[in-house]
């Protein structure tokens, strides 16, 4: 059994005198229960169910009378703690009701359930991390403890607060554009690193085909990608704010420049040249630094495309070209032709974890720069281009010629080349 | 010595002297006085790098603005021939009032030139490469409170803020007791930087207040400044008040970058053996940045090694296999 202690039930205990009632929600398939109601001494339970949304036991299971909780001496979760790792052993209960000043309670024939708080754990034992909540089963034979788990006052991002640049990256606002099989995880890739604010861009719905690849599941089909996208996160990363545009960043290149005005980094996962291209000049006129992620070859590499707006930094089309006449990229048609008249991409072929490697990867790069233009000199990365392995085949012209899969390949970049519109100055 | 005395002791080497900077107020608070009681003069103030405390020594010049009344002068803001008219009239008051001869005032300035946003006052002999100057500024206050002064070569008046530099610096100083002070080595630091045409101070003051940050101590906030201002540096370096564009449009940004990122490199490490408590290896390490006068200890004697090569100036740290999961 396993014994939950939400964050206003620890409150409670915390501010409450000697003992009490108890009642759990109690789920016997999981072996798991909630405190749901303490009182003080004799007096009336009161409910400490934690706001919406709720534990999932909370639907499931009526609150009940079943135990006791008391202040006890810090010795006694001492105790715990050894008991609990010579499992299966009890003790007689006098010991348990010596480390209980006031208010116990003789168990009767089936024994109940008892939780203790020992304010002063962490000044008797300090650095142990000896919980100042934990949980009894007690019977006339004796007591046993219980794994209990209180929700500490702080969870989500700031829990890494000291250890990472959680402020940081809480007041960074990146614009993905793209949420397909790479955007969908390059979003959940860079709440899960902290950033606080995602403006998802993408017009497309969800559709059985993208279930193989796509981090949102199949209740969501038919919905707009972004607009599933941003539920889920609100679910699993709360500290992540989204904001979910359902929008193509050709037709609506107004609406995605003003927003520009406003966000710190934009990563782009959209497939197609014609969106990339459109993001990258979109961001470069913004003074923005953009972070292309896609897979070549059927998806057997992965590339992340760093575009900073300076001089001697090429756009798109220029580090295209570039690759082109040095013999390393054969490129599409659509590379030349005008905004918005490139043709379809090809059908995806690679395999869903694969994008997900490019896309946390490319999370990676638009975080780190972030962070390098913060003054954190421990995220600077070794180049402007990556190029990621996922099937390595033999003879691809070089950059592209890399030996093993997973190698990763950092390359620069390279200069601007005469005549480009997009990195000359309008 | 620990890393704030030798940080102190730097400071020390970098700051000038309290008796000079005290004589360069003076001069400066002569020539507001002096201004101040003239009829058409509304108010005065000093500018430059004095008047925000981020001075480098030695202290040659010192900027005075002149705020005039335009009443008093209806043809001046306008472009045309009234920029160099308003440099020239400065250049004639400055002369009655404070001139060596015949000063009404007193007696100070030697020589006079007019230049193209202010008139060069002499108070040695211009001959002296030494040579203390006051640079003094006409101005008119616009009505958003910004001035605007004459450019005698392009026959124009120009917009200017700079109050709004003073009140940035001061600001981010209130937050943080070490930036005056750390602007000041960064300017020392510019001098020796292998940047190709040189880089003005000024750049180095606006990537202080965009880079700096506004707590901790200086070894992390010095780390922080190289590594951001690495970047920020190809962004261009502009006024901050949003007036005069680009502070040095030639800057060799490429250069002062790569300059900016070594800096950063030492620093990172200076910043880690400091935690180990390495504290020698430490100021070897911003010594590297900093040059000599940077308080450091000598190299050790190198111990025998196996590793061949340049000899690392931190022994490489092995790692913990002590795996998160
Ligand atoms: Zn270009």
């Amino acid at each position: 059994m396993l014994i939950l202690i939400p964050q206003d039930a620890a409150t409670t205990f915390r501010a409450s005198g000697a003992w009490g009632r108890l009642s759990l929600r109690i789920s016997h398939p999981d072996d798991l229960a909630v405190v749901g109601g303490i009182s003080e001494g004799g007096g009336s339970i009161i409910s400490v169910d934690p706001p919406p949304p709720a534990p999932r036991l909370l639907a499931g299971c009526d609150s009940r009378p079943t135990g006791y909780w008391y202040q006890a001496n810090s010795e006694l979760h001492a105790l715990w703690y050894l008991l609990r790792a010579r499992r299966g052993t009890s003790m007689k209960l006098d010991a348990f009701k010596d480390a209980v000043p006031s208010g116990f309670k003789t168990p009767g024939d089936g024994g109940y359930v008892a939780i203790t708080h020992a304010p002063g754990v962490k000044d008797a034992f300090p650095e142990s991390g000896l919980p100042d909540l934990v949980a009894w089963h007690v019977t006339r034979a004796g007591f046993q403890p219980i794994e209990a788990s209180a929700e500490p006052e702080t969870t989500g991002i700031r829990q890494l607060g000291g250890h990472w640049p959680v402020k940081e990256l809480q007041n960074t606002r990146i614009m993905l554009v793209g949420a397909g099989s790479i955007g969908s995880a390059t979003a959940h890739a860079l709440a899960g690193y902290g950033v606080g604010h995602l403006t998802l861009v993408d017009p497309d719905r969800l559709d059985w085909h993208n279930l193989v690849r796509h981090t949102s599941a199949r209740r969501h089909i038919g919905r707009h990608k972004v607009t599933a996208l941003a539920e889920e996160l609100a679910a699993l990363r709360p500290d992540t704010t989204v904001s979910a545009l359902a929008l193509d960043v050709i037709e609506h290149a107004d609406h995605i420049r003003a927003l520009l005005a406003d966000t710190h980094l934009v990563v782009c996962t959209a497939d197609g040249v014609a969106p990339r291209r459109v993001t990258g000049h979109l961001a470069r006129r913004a003074g923005l630094t953009a972070v292309l992620a896609c897979v070549l070859q059927d998806g057997a590499l992965g590339e992340i495309l760093r575009l900073r707006p300076w001089p001697q930094h090429g756009c798109l089309t220029c580090r295209r070209r570039t690759l082109a006449e040095a013999g390393g990229l054969d490129p599409e048609l659509a590379l030349d032709a005008g905004y918005g008249t490139g043709t379809r991409h090809r059908p995806m072929t690679a395999v869903g974890s694969d994008l997900h490697l490019v896309a946390q990867l490319a999370a990676k790069t638009a975080v780190a720069t972030v962070l390098q233009r913060a003054g954190h000199p421990d995220q600077r990365l070794p180049g402007e281009h990556a190029l990621l392995g996922l099937r390595r085949q033999p003879d691809w012209a070089p950059p592209f010629d890399l030996g093993h899969t997973a190698e990763l390949r950092w390359l620069p970049a390279t200069p601007p080349r005469s005549g480009c519109p997009t990195c000359e100055a309008p | 010595m620990g890393i704030d005395d030798a940080f102190d002791a730097f400071q020390k080497t970098v700051n000038e002297d309290i008796g000079k900077t005290r004589l360069a107020r003076e001069r400066r608070d002569l020539f507001k006085t002096a201004l101040l009681s003239e009829p058409d003069v509304v108010e005065t103030f000093g500018s430059g790098s004095l008047s925000r405390s981020t001075q480098l020594k030695p202290i040659h010049d010192v900027d005075v603005v002149i705020v005039y009344d335009p009443d008093e002068h209806p043809e001046w803001g306008n472009d045309g021939p009234s920029a160099q008219d308003a440099l020239e009239y400065v250049r004639t008051q400055v002369n009655r009032l404070l001139s060596q001869t015949n000063g009404t005032h007193a007696n100070e300035v030697r020589h006079t030139l007019v230049r193209n946003h202010a008139v060069k006052c002499f108070l040695d002999d211009p001959e002296d490469p030494e040579a203390f100057t006051v640079d003094v500024m006409a101005a008119l206050r616009q009505e958003d409170g910004s001035l605007l002064i004459p450019e005698k070569l392009n026959t124009r008046w120009v917009p200017a803020n700079p109050e709004y530099l003073i009140g940035q610096v001061a600001d981010h100083q209130r937050d943080w007791p070490h930036f005056r002070p750390l602007v000041r080595v960064l300017k020392q630091w510019r001098l020796t930087a292998p940047v190709q045409g040189g880089i003005k101070s000024l750049v180095m003051e606006v990537l202080a207040l965009n880079c700096m940050p506004r707590s901790g101590n200086r070894s992390q906030a010095l780390k922080t400044f190289f590594t951001a201002a690495a970047v920020r540096v190809h962004e261009g370096v502009w006024d901050p008040a949003g007036l005069c564009g680009q502070i040095q449009p030639d800057l060799d940004h490429a250069g002062l970058s790569d300059a900016f990122a070594d800096a950063a490199d030492l620093a990172e490490r200076a910043c880690v053996a400091a935690a180990e408590g390495d504290t020698d290896n430490a100021l070897r390490l911003w010594q590297k940045i900093f040059g000599d006068d940077f308080p450091a200890p000598a190299a050790p004697a190198k111990p025998a090694s196996l590793i061949t090569g340049t000899p690392a100036l931190i022994t490489p740290r092995p790692i913990k296999d002590a795996p998160q999961g």
